[in-house]
């Protein structure tokens, strides 16, 4: 493929993220501190969200499982993937992690698993997108060009 | 039987049960009803307050229209209270009216049965007595004829053959005395007669109505002896014919009638010849058939009651034949006369009938004998003129016809004669051949009359008095449940109120949390947005059509987010969520920094800002710097929105009862409502009379300006929130309203208060007062160089007339002599005048002549020869439209010998006329607008380079100078910094374009500069000058660390005064490490690692966080270790302690005293341990070190209590998440500028 049709591919995409609120100006910053001494900066961090949310779905998972729920421990983990979140850009499923939060006080066991259901849909979501991107991006310079910012 | 009467006394019960409770339903509630009816409508009459539900319990209309009316929880409660009403009502009308009932019953049926019995055994006595009379009568009857029967038969025995007339005669005579005697021994007869065969008749009578007795007797002539044989034989035969003819047949017979005295029986009178009419009724035998003794009640004339008349025959001695008859006769006038007697003593009617209905005797008076033509005849008791009488034998017979009962005997208690009700009772009396009927008829109203009146009185009594106590019970009942229903009605009213309070107050607080939960969200994109235009206004390839518009974009969010920040403000104090920090800082430096900041605004409108603050205003106070600031801030920002012209003036004093020279400058009438506020603050004045420690004190401050005003009707509402004096004002000078109402929260909550005060004149006075408490030491700055020493005088050449004043009469009240200039000629004239001896030449016209109060002034300053003359020159009166301002330069410069020149410069000032100045030696610039802490800094500079002047100026003039002139530099770029330190809200620092800056550094600038101040100026000097060289360098570095993505504020030469080294330090260590942190990077790379050298420890559990953060910080040049939870945190910093001398070579000087990290980022949730339990854990293991590693806390929470909290758990500032690379930056470097330096 055209190097110059994948690099307008990978901006239209890029943007249809920004635009479909996937992602926020976080991310931009993400992108920002990645430079030549931390090259991979964004697909590390990225990844790291990655492991970090699929370890916080199963706590989740697990704990609304139980007989007795620990919600408190239920809020932390959502905070922490709200942080996680918040800190990539993805704001979809930030903002789900605050109704998440908001069942979670309220001690709605119903809400929590609507909520873990829909935060895992749009962590899926997110993932394969991102996936997709970097994917891109990898052709991209496969191909030998460059990412353009 | 047994079972019987049990039945019956069952039905009774029953019957009088079920009687009795109808009747009691029924009569008894409809007049109970009526009755409180009544009464519930007069209750209101008498009791005001009696509500309207009473009413409700009877009038069912009434009742659905309030209910209609009433809310409808309330219904249920009314609804069981009129059935509780009634319920009560009805059991105790019950109660009541079977009490009464039972009563009534009891007491009648007993006393009517007694009665009964006791009238039946009277009716009886009363009949038994006059019976018996007529027994007695009957039996004396009887037995007088029996006695005159047996005496007759005895005398006619012993003459039984009468053989003459003589012994004829002498038998009669004798049978005369013998009748006569039995007659006079019984006074009750009426006649004793005597009928012998022959036909001769001897009678006695007694006369009872004349009196008289009598003696009759037939003649004897007509009989003879010899018939008596004839009489013999033929006597069973002839007996009729001889009755007859005795009695009425023997018309031949004469009858004579001799008067007798009564009680000898001798005669009295002659015997006359009486017809036979008149005879008296004399028994024949034909009343004697049977031979046996006969009864019959007969008629007299005489008499006119009946008599009864008895008649026996006299047999001869051999018992065969008749002699004689005798018959007697008894009235029965004395039964009646008994009766009479019965009936006086007791009431009613008695009267003896025969069997066939003829009145024997009455009680009453009347006849009983009716006079008929035929002579006197017994009456029929039927006829009997007694009304009684008559109609009870009538009702007698119409009850029983002939049919009496068996013995005659009726008992009748109710009897209805003509209305009145009788007892009836007969008796039967059967006498041979004479049976009798007694009859008594009793008026019942005799026996029972009392009594019957008695139960109805009863009745009627305890009817009523029943009444009454249900009436009465009632009411009570009425009233008690009024009272219940009424505190039920209450309760209900009060918990629905209190519900719909709690309800509100709930909605409220929902709001405000709502607004203060929504602080971040709405604060973050904000921020977000304006760094984003900040980074866009940076980037060079923009036009500058677009750089126009991003800067308006730029103020546009700038004022958007001051607005948020005014709600949120508001929302933060309104949900009790603002938390006043207490901290010291020097108000008057705050207060210079607004004005300052305002004055370039002000400048614009051709307003003049003047800050007015007395001397004995503690240089510093305690207490939160922003919100003191926010206060004044918006209250100048608020006048100047409304001030086209005139002037703006912050006054501010200290409520102090010994200060009284500086009060003179307010008029009696506004020291008024000081005094009221001072009794009521006695007490913070007492406070600080008794404790030095911690000082409250009253400052008093003052916004005067001379806009459009406040209407007095406003002054209160001004201060409510989105209240605007003038609604259209909105239009022309916008605002939301908000401000002064955050002020007033603001003010209320430091313990003071505000309020918009009269003013004389154009404009608006809010005036209001704080309560501060300043550190123990704080009065101690209070110094001032006593100017009056140093031979000063002052020329003001200023432009604005107020601040003018203000300024000269200060400076005159602290000894320094002024003169005042308001124009470029004035000034020129002072000067002229002051030194006419020198000015030669002048270009200028000398036309103006001083005025006679200046010229005088002048004169006395030229008397004092040895003073040093400064001038403060406003720019504004250079004319710099065109270039005469540098001829008029040059002027001035011809008196630069004897005066020193201070030029109050613009904001806007180009470099062009800066640069001049510098050239011409003009080195004392500052910024206007000018006041006490700026003039202080000129005058202390003048005469400091008075004496410094003699020393440098030999060696190399202009290098002293130049050096001089750095120095100033720095004085004027201090101003500038003020606006900077002052204004905490990014949108202030935006307006006056500085930079934002922590206080820190001015903090330390202001303590150089008082050590500096302070110090002897001769002994200090030459320290002084090295360490002016090394702040100069050193401000260099840091004007560039600030100068991140703004260069386009600093065309003025921006010199920071982040002095790491104070005076104490050794100089040369500090030089030396400045040089090397900023002398050897270049500008770019500083712009890039502002962090350079720094050492950061940063705990965060969240790895993308954590990853994110150190990448940033990395990129900056720090050194960033990385933990993931509080306790990692804890234990790396042990670690470092431990493991000091591994350390990198960093300082080596500072080895021994500095803690391994200079910084620590600390995310406040994390597992294990959070931000706030390891940010005391580090703090309690610091305590034997004794250093302070700067942590910053990292929250997603944007809240000033979480603030408060990481604050109090000893963490230094704190940053929200997502975290802001700016403001990121910024935080590290004053926390660690300030470590190092500390």
């Amino acid at each position: 493929m055209d190097l110059v049709q994948l690099q307008r591919q990978l901006v239209d995409y890029r943007t249809s993220l920004y635009h479909e609120g996937f992602l926020d100006e976080q991310f931009t910053q993400l992108k920002e501190l990645q430079d030549e001494n931390n090259p991979d900066f964004v697909v590390e961090v990225v990844s790291l969200f990655f492991e970090d949310s699929e370890r916080l779905l199963n706590e989740l998972s697990k704990a609304l499982e139980q007989q007795v729920i620990d919600f408190k421990r239920i809020d932390a983990h959502v905070h922490q993937f709200k942080g996680s979140s918040s800190s990539i850009g993805a704001q979809r499923v930030q903002k789900l992690c605050i109704v998440f939060r908001n069942f979670c006080e309220a001690q709605n066991v119903e809400g929590c698993l609507k909520c873990l259901q829909q935060v895992k849909h749009e962590y899926s979501i997110v993932k394969t997108k991102l996936e997709s991107m970097f994917q891109l991006e990898r052709q991209i310079l496969n191909a030998g060009g460059s990412v353009p910012v | 039987m047994a079972e019987k009467s049990f039945e019956t006394t069952s039905q009774v019960c029953c019957s009088t049960g079920s009687e009795s409770l109808p009747i009691l339903a029924s009569p008894m509630e409809s007049p109970l009803r009526k009755v409180l009816s009544r009464i519930s409508g007069f209750v209101p009459s008498w009791g005001k307050k009696t509500a309207p539900p009473g009413r409700r319990i009877f009038h069912r209309d009434v009742e659905q229209d309030e209910f209609q009316n009433g809310t409808a929880h309330c219904l249920s409660s009314y609804y069981s209270v009129f059935v509780a009403r009634l319920a009560i009502m009805v059991m105790l009308a019950i109660l009541i009216g079977l009490l009464t009932v039972l009563t009534w019953h009891f007491t009648r049926v007993y006393t009517t049965k007694s009665l009964n019995t006791l009238a039946y055994g009277l009716r009886y006595e009363l009949l038994q007595r006059p019976i018996l009379r007529m027994w007695n009568i009957l039996n004396s009857t009887s037995e007088i004829t029996t006695a005159q029967v047996k005496l007759s038969e005895y005398v006619i025995r012993r003459y039984s053959k009468p053989t003459n007339q003589a012994e004829q005669i002498e038998l009669y005579q004798m049978m005369k005395d013998i009748t006569w005697a039995l007659f006079a021994s019984r006074k009750a007869l009426n006649a004793i007669t005597i009928n012998y065969r022959n036909g001769f008749v001897q009678a006695f009578h007694r006369d009872h109505r004349s009196n008289n007795t009598f003696y009759i007797y037939s003649d004897l002539a007509n009989y003879s002896i010899s018939d008596t044989g004839s009489y013999d034989n033929k006597s069973q035969s002839s007996r009729q014919g001889w009755n007859d003819q005795f009695i009425h047949g023997n018309v031949s017979a004469i009858w004579y009638r001799q008067p007798l005295d009564p009680l000898t029986g001798e005669k009295i009178g002659k015997s006359s010849q009486i017809p036979p009419e008149d005879l008296i009724n004399i028994a024949g035998p034909s009343q004697v058939p049977d031979g046996v003794a006969s009864w019959h009640v007969a008629v007299s004339k005489y008499t006119d009651s009946p008599l009864l008349s008895a008649a026996l025959p006299v047999w001869d001695a051999s018992n065969k034949s008749i002699v004689a008859v005798v018959g007697v006769t008894t009235a029965l006038y004395s039964v009646g006369q008994l009766m009479k007697e019965l009936v006086e003593v007791h009431s009613g009617y008695i009267y003896l009938t025969s069997q066939e209905g003829y009145l024997l005797a009455t009680s009453t008076n009347t006849p009983l004998l009716n006079n008929t033509a035929k002579g006197p005849k017994l009456m029929m008791a039927a006829n009997s003129e007694d009304r009684v009488i008559r109609m009870g034998a009538q009702w007698l017979q119409k009850t029983y016809g002939n049919k009496f009962p068996p013995g005659h005997v009726v008992h009748v208690e109710k009897a209805n004669l003509g209305g009145q009700h009788y007892y009836i009772d007969s008796f039967f009396l059967n006498l041979k051949r004479l049976p009798i009927v007694g009859v008594i008829i009793i008026p019942r109203k005799y026996i029972m009359g009392k009594v019957e009146e008695r139960a109805l009185k009863t009745l009627v009594i305890l009817i009523s008095a029943s009444v009454c106590i249900l009436a009465i019970g009632c009411v009570c009942i009425l009233i008690l449940t009024n009272g219940v229903s009424k505190e039920m009605k209450l309760r209900a009213e009060l918990i629905s109120h209190l519900d719909a309070r709690r309800r509100a107050e709930a909605s409220s607080n929902y709001k405000s949390q709502f607004l203060a939960n929504m602080s971040h969200e709405l604060r973050t994109p904000m921020a977000a947005v304006i760094g984003l235009l900040d980074i866009l206004i940076c980037d060079d390839c923009l036009t500058n059509e677009q750089y126009a518009m991003v800067t308006q974009i730029r103020k546009c969010s700038t004022a958007l987010l001051r607005l948020l920040n005014n709600i949120l403000d508001l929302s933060k104090v309104e949900s009790g969520k603002l938390v006043l920090e207490e901290a010291e800082f020097d108000l008057g430096r705050e207060l210079e920094g607004l004005v300052d900041m305002f004055s370039v605004q002000c400048i614009n409108h051709n307003v003049e800002t003047v800050l007015d603050l007395s001397d004995d205003i503690p240089k510093v106070v305690r207490g939160d710097s922003a919100r003191v600031v926010q206060v004044f801030a918006n209250l100048i920002s608020n006048s100047i929105k409304f001030t086209t012209s005139g002037h703006i003036i912050l006054r501010g004093w200290c409520e102090n009862p010994n200060v009284s020279s500086d009060s003179g400058k307010f008029s009696p009438d506004q020291k008024k409502p000081m005094s009221a506020l001072k009794t009521k603050l006695k007490h913070g004045n007492h406070m600080k009379k008794v404790s030095k420690k911690d000082n409250k004190m009253i400052l008093w401050f003052e916004v005067d300006d001379t806009g459009c005003g406040i209407d007095p009707s406003k002054w209160e509402s001004v201060f409510e929130s989105f209240e605007q004096a003038d609604p259209s004002t909105t239009r022309t000078h916008g605002g939301t309203g908000l401000g002064l109402c955050i002020v007033r929260t603001l003010v209320n909550k430091m313990g003071g208060e505000i309020k918009v005060v009269k003013k004389n004149g154009q404009g608006t006075l809010m005036r209001l007062f704080l309560l501060l408490s300043t550190p123990a030491d704080g009065l101690e700055q209070q110094r001032q160089i006593d100017f009056a020493k140093h031979s000063v005088a002052v020329i003001l050449a200023l432009h604005g007339s107020m601040g003018r004043l203000i300024m000269s009469k200060w400076l005159s009240k602290n000894g320094v002599p002024t003169l005042e200039a308001s124009e470029w000629n004035e000034l020129t004239q002072i000067l002229r005048e002051l030194f006419h001896a020198r000015t030669t030449n002048s270009g200028f016209d000398t036309h103006y002549s001083l005025a006679k109060p200046l010229r005088s002034k002048v004169q006395t300053l030229q008397d004092m020869k040895k003073l040093v003359y400064i001038i403060v020159v406003d720019l504004g009166l250079l004319d710099l439209s065109t270039e005469i301002w540098k001829e008029q330069l040059n002027f001035l410069d011809k008196f630069s010998g004897q005066v020193k020149f201070a030029w109050m410069l613009n904001h806007d000032t180009s470099n062009a006329i800066k640069m001049e100045l510098r050239k011409k030696g003009h080195i004392l610039m500052v910024n206007k607008p000018l006041y006490k802490a700026k003039m202080l800094h000129i005058l202390e500079a003048v005469i400091k380079e008075s004496y410094v002047e003699p020393q440098n100026r030999s060696p190399n003039g202009t290098k002293g100078t130049s050096k001089q002139g750095d120095s100033h530099e720095c004085l004027e770029i201090d101003s500038t910094q003020f606006e900077t330190c002052s204004s905490d809200d990014s949108d202030i620092s935006e307006m006056t374009g500085a930079n934002s800056v922590s206080s820190v550094g001015i903090r330390e600038q202001l303590k150089e500069g008082t050590i500096l101040k302070s110090g002897p100026p001769t002994l200090r000097n030459c320290l002084v000058e090295f360490t002016r060289l090394g702040l100069e360098v050193n401000n260099l570095r840091t004007e560039e660390d600030q100068c991140n993505g703004r260069p386009k504020f600093h065309d003025t030469k921006d010199v920071k005064c982040e002095n790491p080294n104070s005076s104490e330090q050794p100089l040369v260590r500090s030089n030396v490490k400045d040089r090397d942190n900023s002398y050897t990077t270049n500008k770019a790379a500083s712009e890039q690692k502002s962090l350079e050298g720094l050492r950061l420890l940063l705990a965060e559990d969240t790895p993308v966080l954590q990853r994110v953060a150190t990448i940033m910080l990395e990129k900056m040049g720090a050194v960033v270790v990385a933990v993931g939870d509080g306790a990692q945190a804890v234990e790396a910093l042990n670690c470092e302690l431990d493991g000091d001398e591994n350390r990198t070579n960093r300082l080596q000087t500072e080895i021994c005293d500095s803690p391994p990290y200079d910084l620590i980022l600390m995310d406040c949730q994390m597992p294990m341990m959070d931000g706030y339990e390891a940010t005391k854990a580090i703090r309690k293991s610091e305590e034997r070190t004794g250093w302070h590693v700067p942590i910053v806390a990292l929250t997603a929470h944007a809240m000033s209590s979480d603030k408060e909290k990481c604050l109090k758990v000893g963490m230094d500032a704190y940053l929200t998440k997502p975290i802001d690379y700016k403001l990121m930056v910024s935080t590290i470097l004053s926390l660690t500028k300030r470590s190092t330096k500390g």
